[in-house]
């Protein structure tokens, strides 16, 4: 019996040795069905009447589908996900020359680590035969992959991913759709002064990783100039759960005002205990946590918290804005992307999807205004870009920081509760975009 | 030395070897990124063994040679504009350092408690390097792209990196197999088997275990570097992976400890699995569960690891495969 057992599990063993020995096979850019599911979606042939060339191009990219960033990933990926739908709908990206291009997807997991965005980055350009990348999630990831995307002069469009430093290397392929973290929590620090002028104490508690600290860098000397006091500058572990010593802390520090934060576990925690522990302070404004839709599970812990955002589904771009300022109106209304999300996935997006939805029609754009899938005509097209569309500006630096973003703007929300007692997250700042009366003071 | 003169080793050196070569000779790149994982899992795997495998001690926070020498040779590149060789020797021979002085501390603890020692650096230097300021504290450090020109473009920077590793690799496990074969490597598989008695036999336990301490933590440091290099940039989180530290645990217990194959076979056997299994259509989102229960099928049915198993099972292979 045991000898069975033995030689059963050892054969086990031998045919997943086989399978892994025989070399992965090269996953032909032909292939109908890929690993993306939309490719499943059945795609129209444009109706052209001269049957126009067709041409396919691969977009690559990893998605964190285990690991850390699972939940913000995977909002980015249906994002775009969904801008391929659209796209199929449409027929594809039309060229002025009359050829279809038609866009397939290509992502792998990659686990939340460095070593995987690397290694598949380079399977994607080199087995997949990728035209155009996409990055994955994350400051630190995308940065992983823009060396790769570099090394191999594929043009990257990054999205969920806001660290400055990526655009401070000398890159020249890689474009950012994201509002760079150094101007995450200003926007914050403007709203507290101009609601409460008597405001003068921040207590900035952030999570003591790249993105976080790179925001909180930017942050503290802003608002020390708008005359604030920072009276508490310390960063927590990723990872933490018990914020209980931190929160003495700020008690002890008697701030108008928490700003900091860092992903949504330890954001969303760290708004729980604070609620929990009926800290008196006035504002709090969390990174990332509170623009995730998941935040609201918080309940009552929720009210009151603001978060930054770069986009939210009550934003107010629209043809007529982008007429105003001079621009020209790209993509779906606000409205439509917004039904389009909530028709497919069942709730509203939060600006993790519309990020990964804008990088794709950004890229579209792009190929578009370069009539050609040419790398550096659709890089001179990117680099002439100033657009607006359903997520705000689109324009992207050309001097010493290449690709950084400098036309989009933060939005910041803030949980309600509506009439009837349900959560809701309006847009409070900046003043244009108002959608509801915020609250001031917190009430704790 | 009498290494050249046996086959096993001469096995080795031509498998390896040819493994290594084979992206260079094909000029893949895809094929270069999947090796350089491989390799440096190899080096991991077989440095860690000279401590797990021939020594007895567990150590879980082998990766904190990884990083530290990683921040220490990236230091070296990206604020004092050394060279990558330099720098990885530097990296190395620091970490060995390290090794060297920590070890004559805890290793006078024995068992479970080392084990937990080594969790306890592991932190303790992530928590250090995170709030150093020379080192980039919580932002790490990033190399300027224009680095590369100096070594013909990033594109011949990275054949470059995994052509030294490869050295770093064939290197490391010529030194595992020089010190199993060897009267030092003798003493540790007498400490490993029974400490007390390898004493009162004359071994020279406190300095034996340090020295072999010291000799797993230069090849991670310099592989560190080389990793760092090639990845760009470096921060806390990514170069004191604890998870890392325990796959390298794995691995070493997959193909087998005690043995020179043993870490190479369980490194590749490892990282093309979950490799395979992360890109394969039908196991992608299961991957991480299939990779669990197969490693609890080997742990349980062959637990001496495929090496320990084959060796044990067909003794005439042991001339071959050391």
């Amino acid at each position: 019996m045991m000898r069975w057992m033995k030689m059963s599990g050892i054969l086990v063993i031998l045919a997943m040795l086989a399978a892994c020995a025989a070399p992965t096979p090269p996953a032909p850019t032909a292939t109908p069905a890929g690993p993306a599911q939309p490719a499943a979606q059945p795609s129209p042939t444009p109706a052209a009447s001269p049957t126009p060339a067709v041409k396919k191009i691969v977009l690559g990219f990893t998605a964190s589908q285990t690991g850390k960033l699972t939940k913000e990933s995977k909002e980015q990926v249906q994002g775009l996900q969904l801008w391929l739908e659209d796209l199929q709908r449409a027929g594809g990206i039309r060229l002025p020359d009359g050829t279809v291009i038609q866009v397939e997807l290509k992502f792998y997991d990659d686990e939340s680590t460095k070593e995987r965005v690397q290694q598949l980055y380079v399977k994607l350009i080199n087995e997949d035969k990728a035209d155009f990348l996409i990055s994955p999630y994350s400051s630190g990831l995308a940065d992983a992959a823009a060396v790769i995307a570099e090394q191999y002069g594929k043009i990257m469009i990054t999205t969920g991913a806001a660290s400055d430093s990526t655009y401070e290397k000398g890159y020249q392929h890689i474009f950012q759709i994201y509002t760079p973290a150094s101007r995450y929590l200003t926007g914050a620090i403007d709203f507290l002064k101009k609601l409460d002028p008597n405001a003068r104490r921040i207590a900035i508690v952030y999570e003591n990783e790249k993105f976080s600290t790179d925001v909180v860098n930017a942050a503290k000397p802003y608002a020390e100039s708008q005359g604030f006091e920072v009276v508490l500058f310390e960063g927590y572990e990723t990872g933490t759960t018990d914020f209980g010593p931190f929160i003495n802390k700020i008690m002890a520090a008697r701030p108008d005002a928490i700003i900091g934060g860092g992903h949504f576990q330890d954001g969303s925690t760290l708004a729980k205990q604070l609620f929990e522990k009926k800290v008196p302070v006035k504002m709090i404004a969390l990174l990332v946590a509170p623009a995730v839709p998941e935040f609201a599970q918080l309940g009552d812990a929720a009210v009151g918290v603001i978060g930054p955002s770069q986009w939210e589904p009550g934003a107010r771009y629209s043809p007529d804005s982008a007429k105003a300022a001079g621009l020209p109106w790209y993509g779906p209304t606000v409205d439509q992307f917004v039904s389009a999300y909530k028709a497919k996935y069942g709730y509203e997006p939060g600006y993790h999807a519309a990020g990964g939805y804008a990088a794709g029609l950004v890229l579209q754009k792009a190929i578009e205004e370069a009539g050609s899938i040419e790398t550096e005509k659709v890089k001179a097209a990117l680099e002439k870009m100033d657009l607006m569309t359903f997520y705000g500006r689109i324009k992207f630096d050309t001097g010493k920081a290449h690709g950084k973003q400098i036309g989009h703007e933060m939005v910041y929300l803030q949980w309600q509760k509506d009439a009837s007692g349900n959560l809701i997250r309006p847009i409070i700042w900046p003043e244009a975009a108002q959608a509801a009366k915020p609250i001031y003071p917190l009430s704790r | 030395m009498s290494m050249w003169r046996s086959i096993s080793w001469w096995f080795t050196l031509i498998v390896l070897l040819g493994a290594g070569l084979w992206p260079i000779a094909s000029g893949s790149a895809t094929g270069r990124e999947d090796m350089f994982l491989i390799l440096m899992l190899v080096t991991l795997a077989s440095s860690l063994n000279i401590l797990l495998g021939y020594t007895g001690y567990v150590n879980f926070g082998h990766i904190v040679f990884f990083g530290l020498g990683g921040y220490i040779g990236f230091y070296l590149m990206h604020r004092q504009g050394w060279s990558l060789g330099p720098a990885m020797i530097a990296g190395g021979l620091a970490t060995a350092a390290l090794a060297l002085v920590l070890g004559t501390i805890i290793l006078r603890l024995r068992g479970a408690y080392f084990a937990l020692a080594t969790i306890g650096i592991n932190e303790a230097v992530r928590a250090f390097v995170a709030n150093f300021e020379p080192f980039g504290g919580a932002t790490g450090m990033s190399l300027n792209f224009a680095v590369y020109q100096a070594y013909g473009g990033a594109a011949q920077a990275l054949w470059i990196a995994y052509g030294v590793l490869l050295a770093v690799t064939l290197l490391t496990v010529g030194i595992s197999f020089a010190v199993k074969h060897s009267k030092f490597g003798l003493g540790l598989m007498a400490i490993r088997e029974d400490e007390d008695a390898a004493l009162v036999l004359g071994v020279r336990g406190p300095r034996a275990k340090t020295l072999a301490y010291a000799l797993s933590a230069l090849f991670p440091g310099m592989v560190g570097v080389l990793f760092f290099f090639k990845n760009g940039n470096i921060e806390p989180g990514d170069a004191f992976r604890l998870h890392l530290s325990i796959e390298t645990l794995v691995m070493v217990m997959l193909g087998g400890q005690g043995t020179v194959w043993g870490p190479i076979l369980g490194a590749a056997l490892y990282e093309r699995l979950r490799g395979y299994l992360l890109t394969s259509p039908l196991f992608k989102s299961l991957h991480l569960a299939f990779a669990g229960m197969l490693l609890l099928l080997i742990i349980l049915f062959v637990p001496a690891g495929v090496i320990g198993w084959l060796r044990a099972r067909f003794p005439a292979i042991r001339r071959v495969i050391p």
